[in-house]
């Protein structure tokens, strides 16, 4: 039994350091200048492309999920982007809560294109502006079951507003994922909403191209429904609720940008048969092109 | 000193040409708040061809630009560059020889490409040492509607060269 537990701790402590090796050495990177978890709505300057890799981790009271996630996003015009973001899922949840990654990113093995559009900016002053973005995605899953459920094509929309200056930063936003049945059953809906504040210390104004640090915490509030079996598409009203919060940081020098956070529940008022979490920790390395 | 030097060189870019150019440019730029913001915008200026140096400033909030002596750059690609970066051109600080023109009591002064009407709010005793013909000065254009660039712009004159 201790060298199970053993083993399983140095196993997760390999597969950390494999998430961490593999996004410091990526090639990509991923999410944008905003914060790690919460929505943003900064968009990419016209012809613009950033690719990202990010290291992802899911803990709940059974199990632990590893996964890396690419993530390609390209300006179409300063307003428009597009994002295609594919996974490799190193150990998945027999039973995974339904979440997302973040903004850009599903939480769980799927596929998923997506497009942003900015529509009201307002920059009005040295750094600052208010800014609004809507996203609209389709996703397929990489797995055939989850959560005892067969898993769907899914779509996502997701609307967010936010303040960007050079000390401060806030985003509030909400969005909606939908599964669709899949041979009789049906994934549960999620309902989903984000506030993010985030702060540049004094210490970290040096002028560009010095390097540039910030802090933010982020907190989300979910509301994923419940699976539907043998057909039955009728959903019962009965949603859970979780609230996570915690810090993430951010680093960018020049081109590079590394964030890396972590969230922690402070409610969780789950239907029957959901599984508790844990925590979620995240890396993500950035390059802009 | 700065300022001296940036006379002399238009002087001398003035003297033996006939073309009128924009020779420098101190572009305000609003809702840039990051790194990546900077690099994006440094490095969609140093793509377009006239522009000899280019320095941004995240605290200034400006894009310092120096133009090449031979250069067709206008103010409205200059500024276009910036919104293509999802940002807002306001204010440009300038240095450029051109033509002045009066016309209707209303001076002028042209570049190959671009207008620019001296502004009222211009010290009288600079408007009066306008003369028709060639000539080279510094001053501050205004802010236009980024959706919305003009041809001709408005400028506070600050010096004749």
């Amino acid at each position: 039994m201790i060298c199970r537990t053993v083993t399983k701790i140095s196993l997760n402590i390999g597969y950390l350091k494999l998430i961490l090796l593999l996004a410091v050495t990526g090639t990509a990177m991923a999410q944008g200048h905003g914060p790690l978890y919460g929505l943003q709505t900064p968009t990419l300057a016209k012809g613009g492309v950033d690719l990202n890799v990010a290291g992802m981790s899911l803990g709940t009271e059974n199990e632990t999920s590893y996964m890396l996630r690419y993530l390609f996003s390209y300006g179409i015009t300063e307003d428009l982007q597009i994002n295609l973001t594919t996974p490799t899922m190193i150990e998945r949840l027999g039973d995974a809560p339904r979440t997302r990654g973040n903004s850009n990113m599903p939480a769980n093995g799927d596929i998923e294109a997506s497009l942003w559009y900015r529509f009201f900016s307002n920059a009005f002053g040295v750094g600052k502006r208010f800014e609004s973005t809507a996203i609209v995605g389709v996703s397929a899953p990489t797995d055939d079951v989850r959560g005892q459920a067969n898993v769907g094509n899914s779509v996502h929309a997701a609307i967010s507003t936010g303040y960007a200056s050079r000390t401060w930063y806030g985003w509030i936003g909400g969005g909606y994922q939908y599964y669709f049945e899949k041979d009789g059953e049906q994934l549960g809906d999620l309902l989903y909403a984000s506030a993010v504040v985030g702060y540049r210390p004094n210490i970290f104004m040096g002028d560009y191209p010095k390097p540039d640090w910030r802090i933010f915490i982020e907190s989300l509030a979910e509301f994923p429904g419940d699976n539907k079996f043998d057909g039955q598409l009728d959903f019962s009203d009965s949603r859970s609720t979780k609230v996570l919060v915690g810090p993430s940081f951010l680093g960018l020098y020049g081109v590079w940008g590394i964030s890396f956070g972590a969230m922690f529940p402070v409610v969780q008022d789950l239907t029957p048969g959901t599984i508790k979490e844990k925590y979620r920790i995240a890396i993500n390395l950035s390059y802009w092109l | 000193m700065k300022n001296i030097k940036m006379m002399v060189m238009i002087g001398i870019l003035g003297i033996g040409r006939v073309s009128g150019q924009i020779a420098k440019v101190d572009q305000e730029v609003y809702g840039m708040d990051c790194a990546p913001c900077a690099y994006g915008l440094e490095r969609g200026l140093k793509k377009m061809d006239g522009l000899q140096e280019v320095r941004v400033s995240l605290n200034d909030g400006k894009a310092y630009l120096g133009l090449a002596d031979k250069n067709g750059l206008t103010l409205r690609s200059i500024q276009e560059e910036v919104k293509k970066n999802g940002f807002s051109a306001k204010k440009a600080e300038v240095a450029l020889m051109g033509n002045a023109t009066k016309e209707d009591g209303q001076w002028f002064i042209e570049t190959d490409k671009e207008r620019f009407a001296v502004s009222q709010d211009t010290p009288t005793e600079l408007i009066q040492k306008l003369a028709v013909g060639r000539t080279s000065v510094s001053g501050t254009v205004q802010d236009e509607e980024d959706d919305n660039l003009p041809g001709q712009w408005a400028i506070v004159l600050s010096k004749i060269i």
